[in-house]
């Protein structure tokens, strides 16, 4: 049987000290998109920048395709883990040089921005045109957020850690985000860990939901993860 | 009337230091007139000015007689240790540990640039001659300690205001270094902008301390320049480097081995 792609073994999150999740584990295959849901405050967020190594987690390990992020070397690990974050950060520069930005880093050992493809996916999600050239912090924040998605299809990951993708979406973009997730999926086997806190926006998204409050370590009521 | 300055250096008597106090007492009755509410701070200040100005005049008469090495050595560490301290109290923000990353910077930069002055360029028999030793290294440290914590101050702001950004590159493959590189760079050319604005002005806006001292205590005025120049470039050179040393300690201790920012160390004072 294959192994999945990433594994979290008994991985426990928590914020200034005060446990938020405990004992997560679970496997993310190739190709399968998997949504995790809980209500707000629950520790999603958390566990998403833990599994990024963007923080430590309390306990537990990751493994991406057998081997701990170290091994893989960190950069090299969140460059193939990429997290897109619920709030889009984008560097006081054009969309382009933001885009291009990742492929200066010596992780990216030479390869090249793919000028054109970042053009291309750009366009697929809507912001064809001039808006190369514009700076980025001057877009809206559901624009910003399809940016940062494109930044991060760009380096080619094998997993992709999204946090509350559609949160700052309409429907439409949306869709466009969606659809465009589908087709990495299908061409060259992308994973994705989602964390949300509406369910049906897991359903639509997902291939498959994992409920996180049975990990909580406070309990929460049901109406909080109620579907949006 | 005697001519007092036959001599070269005019020595000043108790009566001429009253005399100036008067200058004070101006600056008092400024105060009063305008209801400032200033003289009690003024009377304080203008004590303390006498009183450590006076200890540290008999103190240096003491180790220039003596002419020990421990005593200038040990001289020169309580001075670094008063600046580490007084650079790591003005920044908004520290973190544990900032303390020593300062001493060691300005140990290792106050230290370096003194002995290449005293020993190579003006070639004082023996190097640590406390005439020389002592007065230089009180400039470095002087000038080195408004660097470092102007670094220090721009470095944790950065980090803690642009933590997002810092942690996004992170997120996107940068190393460590990569990540630090801006708010490093930064904070090290906040640093030094003081030092630089000083050497475009000097002589022009004001005489340096130094020299006017020199000039006043009867050196001609060409030497003093001279021994200005060095005293410029030296300041120079050990505030880029007290910057350089604090930024990239203080980003080693921020930054670990998983290459993540640990921002939650920064803590407003």
């Amino acid at each position: 049987m294959e192994t999945g792609v990433l594994e979290l073994e008994r991985l426990s999150v928590e914020a200034e000290g005060h446990c938020l999740l405990r004992d997560v584990s679970l496997t993310l295959e190739k190709g399968e998109l998997l949504a995790l849901t809980g209500p707000s405050g629950c520790g999603k967020t958390t566990l998403l920048r833990s599994v990024a190594g963007i923080i430590d987690p309390a306990a537990g390990r990751v493994t991406f395709l057998g081997l701990p992020p170290g091994e893989h070397g960190w950069p090299a690990y969140r460059r193939r883990v990429t997290y897109v974050t619920q709030r889009p950060v984008m560097f006081e520069a054009s969309v382009r040089e933001n885009l291009a930005r990742p492929f200066g880093y010596s992780s990216a050992a030479g390869v090249v921005f793919p000028a054109r493809r970042a053009a291309k996916l750009l366009e697929l999600l809507g912001l064809g045109g001039e808006r190369m050239d514009q700076q980025a912090r001057s877009l809206s924040v559901g624009q910003q957020l399809r940016v940062s998605f494109v930044r991060a299809l760009l380096l080619d990951p094998a997993v992709l850690l999204l946090d509350e993708p559609a949160s700052a979406l309409d429907e439409e973009s949306a869709g466009m985000l969606r659809e465009q997730l589908e087709r990495e999926v299908q061409a060259r086997g992308l994973s994705a860990l989602l964390v949300t806190h509406d369910r049906s926006e897991a359903s639509r998204w997902c291939h498959r939901r994992v409920d996180l409050r049975k990990y909580a370590c406070i309990e929460f009521d049901d109406e909080e993860s109620a579907d949006g | 009337m005697v001519d007092r300055a036959a001599a070269g250096v005019i020595e000043l008597q108790a009566l001429d230091l009253v005399l100036a106090a008067v200058l004070v007492l101006v600056a008092g009755l400024v105060s009063m007139l305008l209801r400032l509410g200033l003289e009690k701070r003024l009377l304080v200040a203008a004590m303390r000015t006498v009183v450590q100005l006076l200890l540290i005049g008999y103190l240096l008469k003491w180790v220039f007689r003596i002419e020990s090495l421990t005593l200038v050595l040990g001289l020169a560490l309580l001075m670094i240790i008063a600046a580490s301290r007084a650079a790591v109290t003005r920044p908004a923000r520290t973190f544990a540990g900032v303390s020593w990353l300062a001493f060691l910077s300005l140990t290792v930069t106050g230290m370096v640039t003194t002995i290449t002055v005293t020993g190579l360029i003006v070639g004082v028999d023996p190097w640590w001659r406390p005439q020389y030793m002592i007065p230089l290294l009180g400039m470095i440290l002087g000038n080195g300690l408004t660097g470092v914590s102007l670094s220090l101050d721009l470095l944790l702001e950065s980090l803690a205001e642009k933590r997002e950004e810092v942690e996004m590159e992170l997120a996107l493959g940068a190393s460590a270094r990569e990540a630090a590189r801006g708010p490093m760079a930064f904070a090290i050319r906040r640093g030094m902008i003081p030092i630089i604005n000083t050497m475009m002005v000097v002589g022009i806006v004001a005489l340096p301390g130094m020299m006017t001292g020199q000039i006043l205590s009867g050196t001609d005025p060409l030497d003093a320049v001279k021994y200005q120049i060095v005293v410029m470039f030296m300041i120079a050179g050990a505030t880029s480097l007290g910057c350089m040393g604090i930024t990239l300690l203080a980003g080693c201790r921020l930054f670990n081995r998983r290459h993540q920012l640990e921002a939650h160390r920064i803590r407003r004072r």
